[in-house]
């Protein structure tokens, strides 16, 4: 038989029963939209967590807290070494300046954090500029996005305590020369000591605009100058606040991460939570995936139930076609294809159900939960929810799923009409 | 064309444990010619329907030598069997056996279908075999739609769309008034003429089997008369 003609064979059946295949349909195709559904929120989920976390930190980045058993600080030669691993594109190493200090220019005055730190790294790392270029001299410094309307005189702090927003400094920042004033912690009077930079450049906004860069970049050279810095005789003072090693790419972080465990490094980078994220979400959409398969598999006894009533109604027929010299083989098919037809055509349906569900309780629940939380006064603005996400690996597993089980739901009545016994049927009523 | 040589089987009847054996055919031997019309005429449940599902190969007799067109076939298994039935025979039933949900037409294609023809060559030759036995008003008739004769007339058709060598025929008129009886009878005999078709009759009327070339006759199980005829 053409398999054309197999085709017009099990229209035409079907069209016999358009009541009850459509019904089988529907039960098939609910069946497999709430395997979806249900499955997309673990994935909705999941993606939600994962782009919260990657937008919060640089990907890329890998912190440096230590190394075992020395508890010594890591030195400029080690920092040196894990500059020469693979995959590594830059170490930094930055220092915070802790004691209370002052940024001040002309009458205008900023407390602004100050960073010792190289600022070649920082530029192979992670810091681009929007305006200027990096420093050239060790007196040159590169200051944050929002330096400068950080930058008040006196009026515009007392206006800006009160809870207005003063524009700060207007004009171009790039080679004005700012002071530094830092109070030594250490001495017994304390008093500014005072330094005096250039501004080269000027970072980048931050993606995210909730966050505010207001550092002042100086030159690592400044760490023997600096009075908090200067270890008094006989004390140790750690040199560096925070180390960060950049791998090239997000997909190098997890080897960069694991060869600087390897060596003995304590370190934490994305991957590490990244990777218990996965494992916890993986098993949540597994067992999602799995309750809405029961739904499948209600389903599919719909479908088994359909497929022994055709069997059993078309004996006769199914005895004439085995007699004129149809192929048990042939039989089989011709009722597998109908099972097979109603488990892709419900699956079809699910899926595009499945999307317009999924798109609906995207607008809704989101706005939802934001209102009580903005009601409660938990700002939650900045977040982007994601309820459902229906990527195409879920779409391909449910389908996987609903098909096969339609399948084999209609292996049993598939297998009993090719065991029909030609005598017993031509003998039947008609 | 069909040699049967000692065919004997019975049937198990009662429950399990308790069943009997009835035996049905007692060692039937019988030949069917080429081009002829043989009748195998016999009283109800003398063993005639058991005899023609053997050589449709519908069951398994317990013993038997059975040759169709140069083969042995009761070594066949069910699917080579029914590769040999989709080349060899052609069916007609008492009770027509028509598919309710085609139309004569369809019916009539059915047997093509199966076998894989394509559609163009398909209506070609319904079209023609419509018109040899004088269907062409009724073709889009449903079953339903159509009296005893033309429903006949359309299982016979459909017995003959894919030009097998031997029609196997149960009871052929079996379900037609007289008169009715008579056209189909007719029909027979011409297409066994024009096309030198073999038939196979089985039938329990004696005005049928007058019709064919060749008579055997089947009582409780055993031939117990067999001799050529010359048609009517
Ligand atoms: N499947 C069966 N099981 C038991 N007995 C059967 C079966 N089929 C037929 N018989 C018996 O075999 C005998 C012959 O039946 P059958 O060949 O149909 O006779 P006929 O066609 O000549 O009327 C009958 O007595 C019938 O009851
Ligand atoms: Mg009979």
């Amino acid at each position: 038989m053409l398999f054309k003609d197999q085709i017009g064979f099990i229209r035409q059946h079907m069209k016999r029963n358009r009541l009850r295949t459509a019904m089988t349909v529907l039960a098939a195709t609910m069946g497999c939209a709430f395997l979806i559904v249900l499955a997309s929120v673990g994935f909705g989920l999941h993606k939600t967590l994962m782009d919260e976390l990657l937008s919060n930190q640089t990907v890329t980045e890998i912190q440096i807290h230590g190394k075992e058993d020395s508890g010594e600080p890591i030195t400029a030669e080690e920092q040196e070494l894990i500059r020469q691993l693979p995959g590594v594109d830059a170490v930094v190493a930055r220092s915070y300046l802790e004691s209370p200090s002052r940024v001040l220019l002309d009458d205008r005055l900023n407390r602004a954090q100050i960073i010792l730190t190289d600022a070649e790294q920082e530029a192979k790392a992670e810091l681009d500029l929007s305006a200027g270029a990096l420093p050239s001299s060790r007196n040159e410094v590169i200051v944050g996005y929002h330096f400068a309307e950080n930058l008040l005189t006196e009026q515009e702090l007392i206006a800006s305590e009160k809870g207005e927003s003063p524009a700060g400094y207007r004009g171009d920042l790039i080679g004005e020369t700012i002071r530094l004033e830092v109070m030594s912690s250490e001495s017994e009077e304390p008093g500014p000591e005072t330094w005096e930079f250039t501004i080269a450049g000027i970072a980048e906004e931050p993606a995210k605009d909730w966050r505010v860069d207001n550092l002042v970049l100086v030159d690592e050279s400044f760490r023997e100058e600096f009075p908090v810095f200067t270890a008094p005789e006989g004390e140790e003072v750690a040199p560096y606040f925070e180390i960060n090693a950049y791998a090239e790419d997000l997909a190098a972080v997890e080897a960069v991460t694991e060869s600087l465990k390897t060596e003995g490094y304590y370190v934490y980078s994305v991957t590490e939570e990244m990777t218990t994220m996965n494992l916890f979400f993986n098993v949540l959409k597994a067992g999602l995936i799995f309750v809405g398969t029961i739904a499948v598999l209600i389903a599919s006894i719909g479908i088994f139930n359909t497929m022994t009533m055709a069997v059993t109604e078309r004996t006769r027929e199914i005895g004439v076609m085995k007699a004129i010299g149809a192929q048990p083989k042939l039989i089989q098919r011709l009722f597998l294809m109908e099972s097979a037809w109603i488990g892709i055509v419900g699956t079809m349906l699910a899926v595009v159900i499945s999307f317009a569900v999924s798109a609906l309780v995207n607008q809704l629940i989101p706005n939802i939960v934001l209102n009580i939380l903005a009601e409660d006064g938990a700002g939650a603005e900045g977040m982007n929810i994601i309820v459902s996400d229906i990527p195409w690996q879920l779409v391909v597993i449910a389908s996987f799923i609903s098909i096969g089980v339609a399948m084999v739901s209609g292996w049993r009545p598939a297998r009993k009409a090719t065991e029909i016994d030609v005598i017993q049927a031509l003998r039947q009523e008609l | 064309m069909i040699a049967v040589n000692h065919l004997v089987h019975s049937f198990k009847v009662g429950k399990k444990g308790g069943e009997r054996n009835i035996p049905v055919l007692k060692g039937v031997t019988l030949e069917v010619r080429k081009g002829e019309v043989t009748a195998i005429l016999g009283k109800s449940g003398s063993g005639k329907s058991t005899l023609l599902h053997v050589l449709a190969g519908f069951m398994k007799p317990d013993s038997a030598t059975v040759r169709i067109a140069g083969q042995e076939t009761t070594g066949l298994s069910a699917a080579e069997y029914a590769e040999f039935r989709l080349e060899h025979f052609g069916f007609i039933f008492q009770n027509f056996q028509l598919m309710p949900g085609l139309t004569a037409f369809d019916n009539i294609a059915l047997p093509l279908k199966i076998k894989g023809v394509p559609r163009g060559q398909r209506e070609l030759n319904v079209l023609q075999l419509l018109k040899e036995v004088g269907l062409q008003e009724v073709a889009d008739h449903y079953p339903n739609e159509l009296s005893g004769g033309q429903q006949q007339r359309v299982s016979i058709a459909r017995a003959l769309i894919t030009e097998p060598p031997i029609i196997l025929a149960d009871e052929p008129t079996g379900s037609l008034d007289s008169e009715t009886e008579q056209d189909v009878l007719q029909l027979i005999r011409s297409l066994n003429e024009n096309r030198g078709t073999t038939f196979v009759i089985i039938t329990h009327d004696e005005e049928v089997a007058a019709i064919a070339d060749r008579q055997y006759r089947l009582h409780d199980g055993e031939l117990v008369k067999g001799g050529k005829r010359h048609a009517v």
